[in-house]
């Protein structure tokens, strides 16, 4: 007992040290991993009201910028509904049973909360599950792809950014169909990566990426960016440098967009593995 | 002993909210993220129990952790660096040894002497830290040339400010 007592006095400092670094470890394990709702509940659960405040100085200082984007969007949702208003005079069509035609459900959210200059970057909105937010929806904007949303607590959401290191998106190139993995290399926040498209396919500098709808969670067709510039790496696949559509240091309104046959196309995808 | 506590409770709200209201919101490349909150640590007195120190430490990095949304990153990397720094500060003692009751300032014990100390101490918490947060060894220089890059901006502004806290 005696020379227990000694062995802690002596290594106290030490142990103090292991007990301390045991719990920062412990919270880099559980709190950091990729669907993981502790980010929400627990850490920016606190801080919260702090981000919101920071939020509304930067947002009054965006003002002209975002008013811009606002009256662009305008424009071009008036052009749709022309178009859709036009199409159904011409066809007679009057009959539109919404149960069993929409698939994607849309919000539109604000970010409050976002960073580029990490490896592992995520964004919160201001929007949670009592606004029909829930884990494994789309974040888009101006029709490009942002992210998905990993954690979600009463009134907002944690997305994990299309840049960040653990991201993976299936992708493919618009004029030929052949489909690869996007990811982030950590370097630029302006550009991705496309591996595993094999080298017999033409490609050419400024062909888009959009993509699949393979995952459930992206619709088909959302546009992710362009080629920038592709390099024929050792193997048998092209490595493709991607210039990302979003420009994510302007992130402000994103709209989410939730998959209503998910549920059901996983079903039946289980079923057969 | 309640004056220091009040000094260094106020140096301590300063440097997290430089963190948490500027330096973190620098986006420049992707290679410049300063962290100067460590400043903290280098100021505490030379002779503060080393648990004491420690706590601090952990203290620290987990409040900057709460704001960064990086849960036990700043922390791990943090509670080493508290826990070097007393081996450090033996290393490149003086030779007259250090004067009791003093702060590690540059005041006290001239600028190579504050220079060595806060380089050594800022690199070994910026290492640890990126490291962490990339978490794998692919890439090992670029995280490297990015622990440079951002120890040379917070080494910068850690020498600045305290040039300057010498005035007061």
């Amino acid at each position: 007992m005696r020379s227990l007592l000694n062995f802690l006095a002596r290594y106290n400092n030490l142990i103090i040290f292991i007990i301390l670094e045991g719990i920062a470890i412990y919270l880099l394990a559980t709190g950091n991993s990729y669907h993981n709702t502790h980010i929400v509940n627990g850490f920016r659960g606190l801080t919260i009201g702090i981000e919101k405040r920071i939020n509304n100085t930067r947002n009054y200082l965006n003002l002209r910028e975002i008013n811009e984007n606002l009256a662009v969007e305008n424009v071009a949702l008036r052009n749709s509904i022309d178009r859709l208003v036009k199409r159904d005079n011409s066809l007679f069509v009057s009959v539109s049973d919404s149960i069993y035609q929409q698939q994607y459900t849309h919000t539109s959210a604000e970010v409050i909360d976002n960073s580029v200059n990490r490896q592992k970057n995520f964004f919160t909105i201001n929007k949670g599950v009592r606004q029909g937010i829930n884990i494994d929806m789309a974040v888009t904007s101006d029709n490009g792809v942002v992210g998905v949303i990993v954690g979600c607590s009463e009134n907002f959401s944690v997305a994990m950014s299309l840049l960040n290191l653990d991201f993976k998106l299936s992708a493919r190139i618009k004029s030929n169909g052949s489909f690869g993995s996007l990811s982030w290399n950590g370097r630029d926040f302006r550009n991705a990566i496309l591996s595993e498209i094999p080298q017999h396919v033409i490609l050419n500098v400024g062909d888009t990426i959009e993509t699949t709808g393979y995952s459930a969670i992206f619709p088909e067709g959302v546009i992710v960016g362009t080629v920038k510039d592709f390099e024929k790496s050792g193997s048998d696949f092209y490595k493709i440098t991607v210039s990302l559509k979003t420009d994510y240091k302007k992130l402000h309104f994103v709209d989410i967009i939730g998959n209503m046959k998910k549920t059901e196309q996983l079903k039946l995808e289980n079923l057969f593995r | 002993m309640i004056n220091s506590i009040l000094r260094f409770g106020l140096i301590f709200i300063m440097l997290i909210l430089l963190q948490i209201l500027l330096f973190n919101n620098i986006q420049f490349s992707g290679y410049v993220n300063p962290y100067v909150y460590i400043m903290f640590i280098l100021l505490l007195p030379v002779e503060i129990p080393a648990w004491l120190l420690l706590l601090l430490s952990f203290m620290t990095g987990l409040i900057i952790d709460f704001f960064s949304g990086s849960p036990g990153m700043h922390t791990t990397a943090t509670v080493l660096a508290g826990f070097v720094r007393p081996y450090v500060l033996r290393i490149i003692s003086p030779r007259d040894g250090y004067e009791p009751g003093s702060d590690p300032s540059m005041l006290t014990y001239g600028f190579t002497w504050f220079f060595t100390y806060t380089s050594l101490i800022v690199l070994f918490h910026h290492t640890t830290l990126f490291y962490i947060e990339v978490f794998r060894f692919t890439d090992f220089f670029r995280t490297m040339l990015r622990v440079i890059i951002s120890s040379v901006f917070s080494i910068t502004f850690i020498l600045l400010a305290e040039y300057y806290r010498r005035g007061k």
